[in-house]
């Protein structure tokens, strides 16, 4: 193989206490397409960003040609011939195609010729896009081509995909490929970056392999004759799997049914369509699936934050249609939302008053309930940090002010307290470091002894370790619910997240 | 009749300029997403620094020049602040109204009742000569040819060069305009000094030409009427001049109602329309793009920080 294009050496790149990357050593060649592979927060995304030059490394080096080189800018990277779409494209939504890259490629070409070459790459590569469309006009997979555009009048020699397909339909998905295919032919080095096994099978020349932050595997795809398995295994590291005590729960009476439940998303990504399970006292249901393929749409139904189109939904005996759920569903369900920081909490605000947000009802006093026994909170705050090991200086510290796991503990020990039926866990470890995580894996284990859980997650881990049953979900459907005792059912899971049902 | 029509044309013209100048120049801040609610302290500082110049030099160009530049280095001050230390930009558009206004009339007090450079109506030859539209457009001060001549030139700037891409691109969506290799920071803070001049200029067409001379607050919330104006024509420079017009116009009517002594529409309710009015545009135009963005600038009062 001829030297690489482009070569990382030791990078490291911290976010507070967590590394995102650590030590990383990476070889780009051209002409081949290298799958960059890992769970959600294995760093795959932010090392990239380095290379793109949206992130500066704390440490290590980027080689280009043998040369050290330093991208402290996007356009410094571009510069040097390296470009990244972005999951969210660097679009002005309101500005046309044209108008879109004339700002990037302006200096470069006159604007007049701006329309002539943007035809000319287009059909160069297969890329139809209407310059005169605006970008809030365009299908996702429109809008991909234009960032390809982009980079290809930039004569960017390597580009990065983080996560191409994740926003694309089927057939936009396959005309993607089409592209990669004939852009690897001219010789240009691609990065993809994935967790989606059949892609990596269909394109991949090189294949890395990162977890936690680290890359555990780079090497040519042929070196061994990888199989899906095998490279999930590997993803996934399933051989350090957390040991996590689960106690035999007796299993009782349903808490959560859903029926031919659908919605749109609300929140992006995919719409869900007629999922049905259920979900009874003492277990822990999971559902799994790739970040983007409605998970969130459908939590943010079930918890009654937004509204679901059609089906129904019954919670603790009372059956309700999908738009008499809503606020109606939302007081008596526990719930732990994706975004900690946002939606999960108030940062500005104490430990304490954030404890007692949710149960607002218990602190009543006074004037016919109109004041707040801040007394109470502050007791039961301090109460909470002490039990499930929250390492702050007092109560009265901002939310804000709390690491992940630290505030994590707190939101899961605070819904803990409203004694629901329903206990929904969204992403619960994402982002956490291992000892956090297992004190939360402990929290929702405890919880199934007297509530439902539902955990949804892309973590498969996770999964394995907490859940009893498994439901997948792909493109908004819920493929298979699986039983997590029978092993053999269970190593399928990691294909049906890739949509593969065989 | 036509006599009178033709005047509250003409004085609606006349009403209109300050308005129209600081309404445009606020369109080019905020189109690239800093808003500054500080036009009122820029306007009157500009206005201030205009009379002072002239009264001093006796030079209308000088006058002129320091009533621009004084509303252009105003703005600076919000530059630093919301640009280079991301603070809130509606409360450092609000200080600087207050800081413009306190410091204006602190500083102008020995200079009212003094007598300054006058720059007059300037009719044009030929085309003032053309009936009614001659007497109402091309009679007028040197202020008003300029911003008939700025109206179009920064509307052409703004949708038809590449600066005026770059400058749009900052206002919708920092981070992509930031992928693409612009200097944000860079672009917005001229902007805000390119909308400060604009200001400057039209707080000095108060105090040299409409009402020559300096008085405490003279602005009387022009300043606070181009903000309004700036949402009513929807961020466009063109539709700029019909509002200011419009503002213009029920000015008119005031003078007139007060000289005819003809009191058909009190004149509280006419200062209170343009406000109506622009609140009126609000509801239409976000009831009309439930679907799209408003027209309002994507990332306008939204700090930009790069990520590390």
């Amino acid at each position: 193989m001829s030297a690489p294009v482009i070569s990382l050496r030791g990078l490291s790149k911290r976010f507070g206490p967590v590394w995102a990357n650590r030590e990383v050593d990476l070889d780009l060649y051209s002409g081949r397409v290298h799958a960059l592979l890992g769970e959600n927060g294995a760093g795959k995304s932010t090392l990239m960003s380095i290379l793109a030059g949206r992130y500066s490394a704390d440490n290590g080096t980027v080689i280009r040609h043998g040369r050290e080189v330093s991208f402290n800018s996007p356009a410094k990277a571009l510069d040097h011939g390296v470009g990244m779409v972005y999951q969210r494209f660097m679009l002005i939504e309101s500005m046309t195609v044209a108008e879109n890259l004339a700002l990037t490629v302006g200096k470069k070409y006159g604007r007049q010729d701006v329309d002539h070459e943007i035809r000319q790459t287009a059909e160069q590569y297969g890329l139809a896009v209407d310059p005169e469309k605006r970008i809030f006009e365009l299908s996702m997979g429109e809008r991909q081509r234009v960032e390809i555009i982009k980079l290809l009048m930039l004569d960017a020699e390597v580009l990065i995909f983080d996560e191409p397909t994740s926003v694309l339909t089927p057939p936009e998905v396959d005309a993607l490929f089409v592209v990669i295919d004939r852009l690897r032919s001219e010789g240009k080095t691609i990065v993809l970056i994935t967790h989606k096994l059949e892609e990596v099978l269909k394109l991949a020349d090189d294949i890395s392999i990162m977890r936690r932050g680290r890359l555990v595997i780079s090497e040519p795809i042929e070196a061994r004759q990888m199989s899906r398995q095998q490279l999930a295994r590997l993803m996934v590291g399933r051989d350090v799997v957390l040991r996590v005590d689960k106690k035999e729960v007796a299993v009782g009476e349903t808490v959560l049914a859903l029926q031919g439940f659908s919605g749109d998303s609300h929140v992006g990504g995919p719409a869900f369509t007629d999922v049905t399970f259920e979900i009874k006292k003492g277990e822990i249901f999971s559902i799994i699936g790739v970040a983007g393929n409605g998970q969130a749409g459908l939590v943010s139904a079930i918890a009654g934050l937004t509204r679901a189109e059609a089906g129904t939904i019954t919670f603790a005996g009372t059956t309700y249609t999908a738009r008499e759920w809503g606020m109606a569903g939302a007081r008596e369900i526990a719930y732990v939302p994706e975004d900690r920081y946002h939606s999960g909490s108030i940062a500005s605000m104490s430990i304490a008053d954030n404890f007692g947000l949710t149960r607002l009802q218990a602190y009543k006093t006074g004037f016919a309930g109109m004041l707040l026994d801040r007394e109470k909170m502050a007791a039961d705050g301090s109460r909470a940090i002490r039990e499930h090991n929250i390492v702050v200086e007092s109560g009265e510290d901002r939310a804000g002010t709390l690491s992940g796991g630290n505030l994590q503990k707190v939101i899961l020990a605070r819904e803990l307290t409203r004694n629901a039926k329903l206990f929904i866990a969204e992403q619960p470890t994402q982002g956490l470091d291992i000892s956090a995580t297992e004190d939360i894996w402990r929290v929702l284990l405890e919880c199934r002894e007297k509530a439902g859980v539902l955990l949804v997650t892309g973590d498969l881990k996770e999964v394995l370790s907490l859940s009893d049953r498994i439901g997948v979900i792909f493109n908004g459907r819920l493929l298979e619910v699986i039983d997590a005792h029978d092993s053999d059912q269970v190593d399928r899971v990691g294909l049906l997240m890739a949509g593969v049902r065989s | 009749m036509i006599e009178d029509l033709i005047f509250i044309t003409q004085i609606s013209i006349k009403s209109s300029v300050a308005v129209l100048l600081a309404t445009v120049g606020g369109i080019i801040t905020e189109r690239s997403g800093v808003l500054n609610l500080g036009i009122e302290g820029m306007m009157l500082v500009g206005a201030l620094a205009g009379f002072a110049a002239g009264h001093f030099t006796q030079s209308p160009m000088i006058a002129v020049a320091a009533g621009t530049l004084a509303g252009g280095l105003l703005s600076l001050v919000h530059a630093f602040f919301t640009i280079a230390l991301r603070s809130n930009q509606v409360l450092s558009g609000l200080a600087l109204t207050i800081l413009g206004t306190g410091l204006a009339n602190f500083l102008g007090r020995p200079l009212i009742g003094q007598t300054g450079v006058r720059i007059r109506q300037l009719p044009i030859p030929l085309l003032s000569d053309i009936p009614v539209i001659g007497e109402v457009f091309f009679n007028q001060s040197p202020f008003a040819y300029a911003a008939y001549l700025l109206v179009p030139l920064v509307w052409f700037a703004l949708f038809r060069t590449r600066t005026g891409l770059v400058l749009r691109a900052v206002g919708e969506d920092a981070r992509s305009a930031d992928a693409a290799g612009v200097n944000v920071e860079l672009t917005r803070a001229l902007s805000v000094f390119v909308g400060g001049l604009f200001a400057g200029l039209a707080g000095t067409y108060l105090s040299l030409s409409y009402t020559p001379g300096w008085k405490e607050t003279m602005t009387g919330g022009q300043g606070w009427i181009a903000i309004a104006m700036i949402i009513f024509c929807t961020w466009n420079p063109l539709l700029a001049f019909f509002g200011a017009l419009l503002f213009g116009g029920l000015t008119a009517l005031q003078f007139f109602f007060q000289a005819t002594s003809m009191d058909l529409i009190p004149s509280y309710i006419l200062k209170m329309l343009p406000y109506l009015l622009t609140i009126g545009v609000l509801v239409l135009v976000s009831a009309s793009s439930r679907h799209r963005k408003s027209a309002s600038p994507a990332d306008l009062g939204v700090p930009f920080y790069r990520e590390l």
